[in-house]
């Protein structure tokens, strides 16, 4: 597996995803007016990748990373366009219950991924270096999009990373990773 | 194969999605933008109707609460708040009630936005005579604010203005127009809200018509001859703004102005009448951020500005679509600053000197962050009680971006007032609607009628049912 191109592809989602997230709680700031609203819209978003992990855990082995990695990227890129048209608390609710599936999406094939094609023996320094190229796609997102914000609209960051999410749902695809689990085809076969 | 079609759908909703944006920006959201006032309110009241209004004035003087008037909530010195007080959001009440293609008029509760009337009125070929820039204001907050625009041929608002219906303190409806009860009239408009509700407003329109754009730049020292001659002195022009450099390199002296002039072919209206809803924002919000940060900055925004404007000479537009203007770029979010208006008129004959003056103030004020000046014109227009205007006077919008701690507000605070003392040196006044940094006593100067004014609404609302902070702050 290219383990480059796996990274060069988290660090864009990474970047897509870090670049919205705290400037999204200017959106509801719009849209809610309460604390408990805001503990509503987090707390769903949590609630909802509780409940699909574990369907996410089986799914990932059978149908492959990068079918999960492609639903994630093309689902990012759908659904941020419909954040700058958020109205009401109620859509930031669904939206949130959505982000919350997608997120899971994400976590879950990340994990898979790195397990799947990390040596044990050298695991440590792999995920270290892994995280490392990760974190600085982040912080160079997170604090670009602050400056972002002053020249541009909030509507237009949603946007910009719907775009990014999209380009990461082509590198995706273009991706040599786990496509599907041999044990589960194997299974099937002896049927 | 698979992807591209994936692709295909993302880009057939990315459409969809910009397409909604941009037209959900038209109906314009409107918060109360200036952080520098926060005020606790008792409550929010949206007057729906006429008897809601009436009711939520009869029931304010049961409890003895305090009513304060909003529209839009763009004015920026408390104009539309009061500390415990009830916010009576004028917004709802948007209804339009007549128009009167015939003689030319249109009636509208005072809720209505500009942008409202614009459609309305647009498909009968008819125009207003004179309102705002943008378009966003209600009708009853421009009306209180007695606000003016482009238009240099129609004088004031208030002219423009039949009659309207005035529910007072006591809960009755008044009708006043410039013969009847024009004491009361000439208050209200111009009077911040303090002497009522206006409920309804009948508007003179006129026909619209097709201008031809045309731009001219030159030097500060010209402009008074300049607008004289060859905008004032051309009768075929009926709308003019000017703006002067704010970059260094030619600080306050270069300028250029945008003329709207009467088309030859007049019959070519219909191809350009449809109104035009707001463009591509990105552009002219992500040049003024850069202007906001450093010198080059201002630079880069007021030579592009110059290109800008070569680009759109000799464009031909209706007049409804040029008293449209975009106002969303100026929309500005930050946790520690803030932008606030200043607004000052000067005698058309003073600008030379005037400009000359505040030059030198502000060239010594290296921290000030100035960052747009409009120019406009009023004609002379002295009925209103709190009239700005005793003569032809050129009205200079500027465009600040300050810290909003207390130190901000303080620093921007003196410098405000040494411009407005240069101001009332060369015989002009300053606007009221902007942040409370005049001191009392310029408005005094600024404003000869204020004892006059405050002791009409003492008369009128004995009780004080409508307050705001800007009686608080200014009533001597």
């Amino acid at each position: 597996m290219n383990y480059k191109s796996f990274i060069q592809y988290q660090g864009i989602v990474g970047m897509a995803s870090t670049m919205i997230f705290p400037f999204y709680i200017l959106m509801l700031k719009n849209a809610g007016t309460s604390y408990a609203q805001f503990g509503w819209a987090y707390g769903l978003f949590a609630l909802t990748a509780a409940i699909s992990y574990p369907l996410i855990g089986r799914a990932s082995d059978r149908v492959g990373d990068k079918a999960l990695l492609s639903i994630y990227s093309w689902g990012m890129a759908l659904l941020l366009l419909f954040f700058p048209l958020a109205a009401e608390i109620w859509h930031v609710y669904v939206l949130q219950i959505l982000m919350g599936i997608l997120g899971a999406v994400q976590k879950n094939s990340e994990k898979a991924v790195l397990a799947r094609h990390v040596d044990k023996t050298t695991a440590g320094k792999q995920i270290g270096i892994y995280h490392t190229y990760t974190s600085v796609a982040a912080a160079i997102a997170v604090i670009g999009t602050g400056y972002l914000v002053d020249f541009l609209t909030i509507a237009s960051i949603f946007y910009i990373a719907s775009i990014a999410f999209a380009v990461s749902g082509f590198i995706v695809t273009k991706m040599p990773i786990y496509a599907a689990n041999p044990a589960f085809l194997e299974e099937k076969t002896n049927i | 194969m698979k992807t591209y079609v994936i692709a295909g759908i993302y880009v057939f909703v990315l459409i969809l999605s910009a397409f909604f944006y941009f037209n959900g920006l038209q109906e314009t959201e409107s918060n109360v933008h200036n952080r520098l006032l926060p005020v606790e309110i008792k409550a929010v009241r949206a007057g729906a109707s006429e008897e809601t209004i009436r009711n939520i004035v009869l029931e304010a003087n049961e409890q003895k609460d305090k009513i304060s008037i909003a529209g839009m909530q763009h004015s920026q010195g408390g104009q539309t708040l009061y500390p415990n007080g009830i916010l009576l959001d004028m917004k709802p009440f948007n209804q339009i009630l007549d128009l009167d293609i015939a003689s030319k008029t249109i009636t509208v509760q005072s809720g209505v936005t500009w942008n409202d009337i614009q459609r309305h009125i647009n498909p009968h070929g008819l125009s207003l005579k004179v309102s705002q820039s943008q378009n966003i204001f209600t009708v009853g907050g421009s009306l209180s604010v007695q606000a003016h625009g482009l238009d240099i041929r129609n004088g004031g608002m208030m002219s423009t203005v039949e009659s309207l219906r005035l529910l007072n303190a006591n809960g009755e409806i008044v009708e006043l127009s410039s013969s009847k009860n024009p004491e009361l009239f000439h208050a209200v408009i111009g009077g911040y809200g303090l002497f009522g509700v206006i409920l309804d407003v009948t508007l003179k329109l006129i026909e619209d018509e097709l201008y031809e754009v045309s731009i001219d730049t030159f030097d500060y020292t010209d402009y008074s001859e300049y607008f004289q001659k060859r905008v004032l002195g051309n009768e075929a022009t009926k709308m003019h703004l000017a703006r002067i450099s704010i970059s260094p390199e030619n600080f306050m002296e270069e300028m250029y102005a945008i003329n709207y002039s009467l088309a030859d072919r007049q019959d070519r209206l219909p191809e350009f009448s449809e109104l035009k809803e707001e463009r591509l924002i990105a552009a002219p919000k992500l040049l003024l951020g850069i202007s906001r940060l450093n010198d080059e900055g201002k630079e880069l925004f007021w030579n592009t500005q110059k290109t800008y404007i070569q680009s759109i000479e000799g464009n031909l537009v209706s007049r409804n679509n040029a008293m449209r203007s975009d106002s969303e770029f100026m929309e500005y979010n930050n946790a520690s600053k803030t932008e606030v208006l200043q607004e000052y008129f000067v005698p058309v004959d003073e600008f030379t000197d005037y400009i000359e003056d505040l030059k030198v103030l502000l060239e010594k004020e290296k921290d000030f962050n100035l960052l747009n000046v409009t120019i406009r014109y009023v004609s002379r227009n002295d009925q209103a009680v709190l009239s700005y205007a005793s003569e032809d006077m050129f009205s200079l919008v500027l465009l600040i971006n300050q810290h909003a701690d207390a130190d901000g507000i303080a620093e921007t605070g003196r410098v405000v007032r040494d411009m407005i003392d240069v101001t009332l040196n060369h015989g002009g006044t300053y606007y009221l609607p902007y942040y409370g940094y005049p001191t009392q006593e310029q408005m005094a100067r600024s404003y000869p009628r204020t004892d006059e004014f405050f002791e009409l609404k003492d008369r009128y609302d004995p009780d004080h049912r409508f307050m705001n902070i800007f009686y608080e702050e200014y009533r001597p």
